[in-house]
C-alpha cells in the first residue's frame, strides 16, 4: 500500500454539493427557455396491440403541435450505445410504427403553451387499436405458438429473425463441466428468482429541446452520458453532430435508468423540430414507472465441491424477462456470466443465458447490472453448500474466492484483467469479529416469537469496463484541465455525477496533482458536448477509476506545462523545481528545490504567462483504462423475524467495502448505506406485479403502491458500521477503485442468509414479504407436526 | 386511461365560502351539479389526478372558522370538520385520554399530509382502511351532518356504508365530530400494519374496553381494511365481555375475530395474511387497552 500525504483526497469536503442542499441546483426539469412549449405523451392502454390508425385532427384544432408515427424518422435503433455497434441489438423507433408492445408505450405526443392545454389536446387524439394476445411470463413467451412481439430485429446492421420471443442468447463454457461435477463430493442445485422492480430514482426523466436557427438543436436532459445522447440524436434525426449540443446538467438520480438515451428525448426533439419552438417534456411519475424497470433474473444454479470445500464446478442457467424492448440484454447476459465466474473459483464453468421478450415495461440496467440478481443465488447456494459440508460459511468463502493475482471477468467474457488489490479476506475476517460471528447459533437452537439471525454475503463490481484489450464495451473518458490566470483550476469534463460525489473526486484529483487547495478547483455545469471530449457514460462504477483517471492524466500534463513556464521564470530546469501546496497562502507554489523561500505562486506564474502571451496552461486528455479492478463489498446483516407477523427488522449491520483509496469518506459511506437500504428493499418488499388480465401494473404507475424503504426501516445509525478494507489499487487514480454498484450486490443475499439463520427457512424467490414469511413458517410448522 | 399527476388539467369552478351558512347555501345550490367539498384535499386531489374524478364545482371549506376547533369538556371531545389531523394530534386531551385516536393519527402518512388532512375528510372519503374510523367507532363517536334546513347526528359506525360510500347526502356537510367522555377504568389502543411505516393499512384495529374488578365490563373491537367498511367483531367482543383477561380467553377472542373479518387479497396484502395477523393484533391491542384501563 502506498503511503501518501494527500492534500484533498480522503479528506472531508463537500462544497460541490452546496447547490443541492440549498435548493439552488438546476436540473433538466428546471430549465426554462423563453417561448418554451410544454409536452405530454399519449401512452398505450394495452400491452400488445396493432395500431390501426391515429387521428390527430381534433387535437391539432386546439392549436397544439402533435406528433405520431408519421412524424418521426424510420430509423430502428437501440437507445443504449455503450456496446460496440456489432453487438448492439436494435428493435425500436422513436414512436412505434406498427404496434404497441407494452402498456404505457408512447404512441403520440403533444406540445402546447402549457402542460394543461397540451393534456387537454392529448385527450382529443383518437387511436384505433386492434388488441393482440399478450405474454407476461417467460415460459409462456418461449412457447412456439405464443404471440410474438417481433418477427425480426437488427444486430448491428444485420437483420435477424426472432423466434419464440427469444431476444438473445449467450452461452459460455470454461474447462469441462461434467468432469467438474464428477469430481464433486457434494452438489447443490436450486432455482432462484430475483424480481423486476422500478428504479425509483428521485428525478423523473426530463428533456428540454431548443431548435436552433441553423437547423441544429440544443438539449438539456436527464442522462448519464451527454455524448451518447448527441451521437444517437444525430443518427436518428440525421443532423451533423456539430449542430447538436447536449448540455451537461445535474442528475437527480438514475441508478442506471439513464445509461441509455431516454425514450422521451427523441420525442421531445421531434416535437421541437415540428413546432420550431423550444419544448419541455417532464415525465410524471406514472409515465416514468411505465418507461423502465430493472432486469429480473431466474437462475438455475448447480455447484459442486469436494469434501474439503474446494469448489469443482459451477453451472448457471439464467433467464431474463426483458419486457418489450431489448435495451441491451446481450451485455447484461455477458455480465451475469462475469459476475458469476468472478465470485468464486468454480474451475469448471458452464453458463447458459437467455433473454426473453414479454409485453411488459422494458427493462434496463439498475445499480449492479445483474450483480445483485446473480449474487443472490450464488451466495445462498454457498451457504447451502457450507451447511451440507458442515463447514463455516466464511471458511468456505475464504477458501474459494477470486482474489489478488486471479483473472477477473469484469464486465463479461470479453473484458478480463488481473486483480491487483483485494480486501476480501480482511473484510470477511474483521467483519466476522465485529458482528460476533463465533456466537452465531443455528436456527434449530432458536425459540420464541422473535428470532434473530446473522447472515454474510459478499460481492463486488468492476470499476469501469476497461481492460488490456478492447472488448465489446466502449470505455474511455476525457477531461480538460486548465489553470486560470489567478492560479485557480477549471476541470471540464462530460463525466456525470449520479450524486455519489464523482465531481468532487474529479476536483480532488486535479487539486492533488496540481497541489492546489480543493476550493480553488472548479467543476461546474455549463459545459456540454461541444466543449468536452468524449466520455462514454457514468455507468459500471467507472466515475472515479476511469473518469477521474482521465482528469489525473490531464492534470499531470498541465503540471508539466506549468513547470516549464516556471522554469523560464526561475531560469532553471523544470526537474529542478518543486510544486507544493502552501496552505497559508491558499495557493500552490513553485520553488527551486531546496529554496522554498524563493517561491512563486501558481497564480503569479499563470498571470505572467498571460501577460507575456505564452498561452493558457491547459491540456485535454482522452484515456482508456487498461484494467477494470473489482471493488469488493461484504455485509454482515442481522435480522429480527417476528414469527407472529412475518415482519422483519434489521437491528444491526456491519458493512465492509474495498475501494482502494477512499476519495470521499463521507460520501463513500453514504453510497454503502444507501445501497443497503435499496438492497433490503429488494430483499423485503419491492416488486411491481402486473395484472395479467389488463396488462397494467397493479400499482397503476403510482408510488402509492410501489413501496420503497425509508430511513424508518433502517437500523439506528449507531447500529450501522461502515468500514473500509486497507487496500491500494496500483492502476487507479491515487490508488482508488469504485463503490457505487458494488455496494448493492450482496445486500439482499446477506438478508436472505440472515433470514435462514433466524428461522431455518431458505427463500428462493425475492422479495421475502411478511406474507410469504408467515406462510412459510406455517408450512414448516405443519410439516413438523406431521413428522411428530 | 391517461393521467398526468403533475397537473390538474381539468377545469372547475372554485368556491371559497367563509361561513357555514354560505357553504350550506352553495351545497344546496350545487347539490345536483357535480360539486365536491374540499377540506385538506389529500384524498380529493389525489383522486382527481389518478382516477379522473372531475368535479365541476369545488367548495373549499378550509376558510370556515366556525368549524375549525377542538374542545374538551364534560360533554366530551368535539372536533370541527376543518381541524387538521395535526391539530388533533397536538391536543393534550387527545393524547392523554383518547389513546387509540392519538395513535391512529400518529400512524397516518407523514407530517405534511397530517398538516393538511382532516378527520372529517378521512371519514367522508370512506376508505375501508381509513385509520381514524376504527377508534371513532370504538369510542361510539358520532358525526354531525348539516344542510340548509337543519342537522342530524349519525354514529360513525352507521355513517360508513361501503368503500367510498357514506350516508351523507349531496347537500350535506359534515360539520363536527362528537366523541363521548370516556368512563373511568377504560382504556383504548390502536395498532396498524402497513408495508412500510408511512402507508395505508394492510390491517388496523382499535380496541376500547372498560375494566372493573379485573373483569372486562364492556368492549368494542373494530378492524379496518378487512371488509367493505371498518367492522366491529361483535362475536369476539361477546367472548371478552364479562371475562378476566386470561390467555385462554384472549386466544378465543382472537380466533373468533379472525373468523368474523372478511378480508380480500389486494395490492397491499393477502386475505390469508390478514386473517392470520388479525389474531396477533387483537391479542396485542386488547392487552394494551387492558393495561391502560388500569384497575
Ligand atoms: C401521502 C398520503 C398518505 C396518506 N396516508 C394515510 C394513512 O396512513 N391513513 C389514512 O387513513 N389515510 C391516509 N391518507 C389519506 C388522507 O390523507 C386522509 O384520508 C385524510 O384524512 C383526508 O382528509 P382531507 O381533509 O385531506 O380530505 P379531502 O381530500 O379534502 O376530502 C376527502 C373526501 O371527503 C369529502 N369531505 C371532506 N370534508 C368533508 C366534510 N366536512 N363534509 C362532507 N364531505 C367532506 C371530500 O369531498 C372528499 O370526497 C393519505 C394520503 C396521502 C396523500
Amino acid at each position: 500500500m502506498e503511503n501518501k500525504q494527500f492534500i484533498a483526497i480522503s479528506k472531508r469536503f463537500d462544497i460541490k454539493n452546496v447547490g443541492k442542499v440549498t435548493g439552488k441546483e438546476i436540473y433538466a426539469s428546471d430549465v426554462n427557455i423563453p417561448g418554451m412549449m410544454h409536452a405530454v405523451v399519449l401512452r398505450s392502454p394495452y400491452p400488445h396491440a396493432e395500431i390501426k390508425s391515429i387521428d390527430l385532427t381534433e387535437a391539432e384544432k386546439t392549436g397544439a403541435i402533435c406528433i405520431s408515427r408519421d412524424d418521426v424518422p424510420d430509423l430502428i435503433y437501440n437507445e443504449r450505445i455503450v456496446s460496440i455497434p456489432d453487438k448492439t441489438y436494435k428493435d425500436r423507433t422513436v414512436l412505434p410504427k406498427d404496434k404497441v408492445r407494452h402498456t404505457g408505450e408512447a404512441v403520440a405526443a403533444v406540445a402546447a403553451d402549457t402542460e394543461e392545454t397540451a393534456f387537454k389536446a392529448l385527450e382529443k387524439i383518437k387511436v384505433e387499436y386492434k388488441k393482440l394476445p399478450a405474454v407476461f411470463d417467460i415460459d409462456e413467451a418461449m412457447k412456439p405458438d405464443t404471440s410474438q412481439l417481433y418477427s425480426y430485429v437488427y444486430l448491428g446492421d444485420k437483420k435477424i429473425d426472432i423466434e419464440n420471443n427469444i431476444a438473445c442468447v449467450r452461452n459460455i463454457s470454461v474447462s469441462d463441466i461434467d468432469k467438474g461435477f464428477e469430481e464433486a463430493d457434494v452438489i447443490v442445485e436450486e432455482t432462484f428468482n430475483v424480481q423486476r422492480i422500478y428504479h425509483m430514482q428521485l428525478e423523473t426523466k426530463s428533456t428540454v429541446c431548443v431548435p436552433e436557427a441553423d437547423g441544429g438543436i440544443t438539449i438539456w436532459t436527464t442522462t448519464q452520458g451527454i455524448h451518447n445522447v448527441r451521437i444517437l440524436l444525430g443518427e436518428i434525426f440525421n443532423i451533423p453532430l456539430h449542430k447538436i449540443n447536449v448540455k451537461r446538467i445535474t442528475l437527480g438520480g438514475s441508478f442506471g435508468s439513464s445509461i441509455q438515451m431516454n425514450s422521451i428525448t427523441p420525442i421531445c426533439v421531434a416535437l421541437a423540430l415540428k413546432a420550431k419552438s423550444p419544448v419541455k417534456l417532464v415525465m410524471p411519475r406514472e409515465d416514468d414507472i411505465y418507461d423502465h424497470a430493472s432486469y429480473p433474473l431466474r437462475t438455475k444454479i448447480k455447484i459442486g465441491a469436494k469434501k474439503d470445500g474446494t469448489l469443482t464446478a459451477g453451472h448457471c442457467k439464467v433467464w431474463v424477462e426483458i419486457g418489450a424492448h431489448n435495451i441491451q440484454a446481450y451485455p447484461y447476459l455477458g455480465c451475469i456470466a462475469g459476475w458469476f465466474a468472478s465470485l468464486y473459483k468454480w474451475i469448471n464453468i458452464k453458463y447458459e443465458g437467455k433473454a426473453v421478450y414479454t409485453n411488459k415495461t422494458p427493462t434496463c440496467a439498475r445499480r449492479g447490472y445483474g450483480s445483485p440478481q446473480i449474487n443472490f443465488p450464488v451466495e445462498n447456494a454457498m451457504d447451502i453448500l457450507a451447511e451440507k459440508l458442515g463447514m463455516d460459511p466464511i471458511e468456505l468463502r475464504l477458501k474459494n474466492y477470486v482474489g489478488k493475482g486471479d483473472e477477473f471477468w469484469g464486465q463479461g467474457p470479453t473484458i478480463k484483467s488481473i486483480i491487483r488489490s483485494c480486501g476480501v479476506e480482511e473484510m470477511l475476517v474483521e467483519g466476522s469479529k465485529l458482528i460476533g460471528w463465533d456466537k452465531r447459533i443455528p436456527p434449530s437452537e432458536k425459540t420464541g416469537d422473535i428470532r434473530r439471525g446473522i447472515g454474510v454475503a459478499r460481492g463486488f463490481h468492476t470499476s469501469g469496463t476497461g481492460g488490456p484489450n478492447p472488448g465489446e464495451v466502449i470505455d474511455y473518458s476525457g477531461a480538460t484541465v486548465k489553470i486560470n490566470e489567478d492560479g485557480s483550476v477549471d476541470v471540464v469534463t462530460a463525466l456525470m455525477d449520479h450524486g455519489g460525489g464523482t465531481w468532487d473526486v474529479a476536483a480532488k484529483v486535479a487539486a492533488e496533482v496540481l497541489k492546489v487547495p480543493f476550493d480553488k478547483v472548479g467543476i461546474y455545469n455549463g459545459v456540454d458536448t461541444r466543449t468536452t471530449v468524449f466520455d462514454v457514460n457514468t455507468h459500471a462504477t467507472r466515475g472515479v477509476y476511469c473518469g477521474c483517471g482521465a482528469v489525473k492524466l490531464a492534470a499531470e500534463k498541465v503540471k508539466k506545462i506549468l513547470l516549464n513556464y516556471a522554469a523560464t521564470l526561475f531560469k532553471d530546469l523544470p526537474e529542478n523545481l518543486e510544486l507544493v501546496c502552501n496552505e497559508e497562502l491558499g495557493q500552490a507554489v513553485v520553488y527551486p528545490k531546496g529554496l522554498p523561500e524563493k517561491y512563486k505562486t501558481v497564480g503569479e506564474i499563470a498571470k505572467t504567462a498571460q501577460i507575456k502571451s505564452w498561452g493558457t496552461i491547459a491540456y485535454t486528455s482522452s484515456l482508456r483504462q487498461k484494467n477494470c479492478p473489482p471493488c469488493f463489498i461484504t455485509y454482515f446483516t442481522e435480522v429480527e423475524v417476528n414469527t407472529k407477523t412475518g415482519q422483519i427488522k434489521i437491528p444491526r449491520v456491519i458493512m465492509m467495502g474495498d475501494s482502494g483509496t477512499i476519495m470521499n469518506p463521507e460520501l463513500w459511506k453514504g453510497q454503502i448505506i444507501g445501497a443497503f437500504s435499496q438492497g433490503i428493499g429488494l430483499g423485503y418488499i419491492e416488486e411491481i406485479p402486473y395484472d395479467t388480465n389488463t396488462g397494467k401494473l397493479k400499482c397503476n404507475g403510482f408510488i402509492t403502491d410501489f413501496k420503497v424503504l425509508t430511513t424508518t426501516e433502517m437500523p439506528k445509525i449507531d447500529d450501522i458500521k461502515v468500514l473500509p478494507a486497507h487496500t491500494y489499487e496500483p492502476t487507479g487514480p491515487f490508488g482508488a477503485k469504485g463503490i457505487g454498484e458494488a455496494a448493492l450486490s450482496a445486500v439482499a443475499s446477506s438478508f436472505g442468509n440472515a433470514v435462514y439463520n433466524a428461522v431455518g427457512i431458505r427463500f428462493y424467490d425475492l422479495p421475502i414479504t411478511p406474507e410469504k414469511m408467515l406462510k412459510a413458517l406455517k408450512e414448516k410448522e405443519e410439516k413438523k407436526d406431521k413428522k411428530e | 386511461m391517461q393521467t398526468d399527476t403533475k397537473i390538474l388539467a381539468h377545469e372547475f369552478e372554485y368556491l371559497t365560502p367563509n361561513t357555514l351558512n354560505e357553504a350550506l347555501d352553495m351545497l344546496d345550490r350545487y347539490q345536483d351539479k357535480n360539486a365536491k367539498i374540499l377540506a385538506g384535499g389529500t384524498d380529493l386531489l389525489v383522486k382527481m389526478k389518478t382516477i379522473n374524478l372531475k368535479p365541476d364545482y369545488i367548495i373549499n371549506i378550509k376558510n370556515i372558522q366556525e368549524i375549525n376547533f377542538i374542545t374538551y369538556n364534560d360533554d366530551g371531545l368535539k372536533i370541527g370538520a376543518v381541524t387538521s389531523l395535526s391539530q388533533v394530534e397536538k391536543s393534550k386531551e387527545v393524547k392523554a385520554k383518547y389513546s387509540a385516536l392519538y395513535e391512529a393519527i400518529k400512524s397516518m402518512a407523514a407530517i405534511a399530509v397530517r398538516n393538511m388532512g382532516t378527520i372529517a375528510g378521512n371519514l367522508c372519503n370512506a376508505s375501508p382502511a381509513a385509520d381514524t374510523a376504527p377508534p371513532l367507532i370504538a369510542y361510539g363517536a358520532e358525526v354531525k351532518l348539516a344542510n340548509k334546513r337543519g342537522e342530524r347526528a349519525v354514529p360513525v359506525e352507521e355513517f360508513l356504508t361501503g368503500p367510498g360510500k357514506t350516508v351523507i347526502s349531496s347537500n350535506e356537510l359534515l360539520t363536527q365530530l362528537n366523541i363521548p367522555v370516556l368512563d373511568e377504568n377504560t382504556g383504548s389502543s390502536f395498532l396498524k400494519i402497513g408495508r412500510v411505516k408511512a402507508d395505508i393499512a394492510k390491517i388496523n384495529i382499535a380496541v376500547y374496553l372498560e375494566r372493573k374488578n379485573n373483569v372486562c365490563k364492556s368492549c368494542k373491537i373494530v378492524f379496518g381494511s378487512v371488509a367493505k367498511t371498518p367492522i366491529r367483531v361483535k362475536g369476539a367482543e361477546d367472548i371478552l365481555r364479562g371475562q378476566q383477561l386470561t390467555s385462554d380467553v384472549l386466544t378465543k377472542v382472537a380466533e373468533k375475530a379472525s373468523e368474523e373479518i372478511k378480508p380480500i387479497t389486494d395490492i397491499r396484502s393477502t386475505a390469508e395474511y390478514r386473517h392470520e395477523i388479525a389474531k396477533v393484533m387483537v391479542e396485542k391491542a386488547v392487552n394494551l387497552a387492558w393495561e391502560r384501563a388500569g384497575d
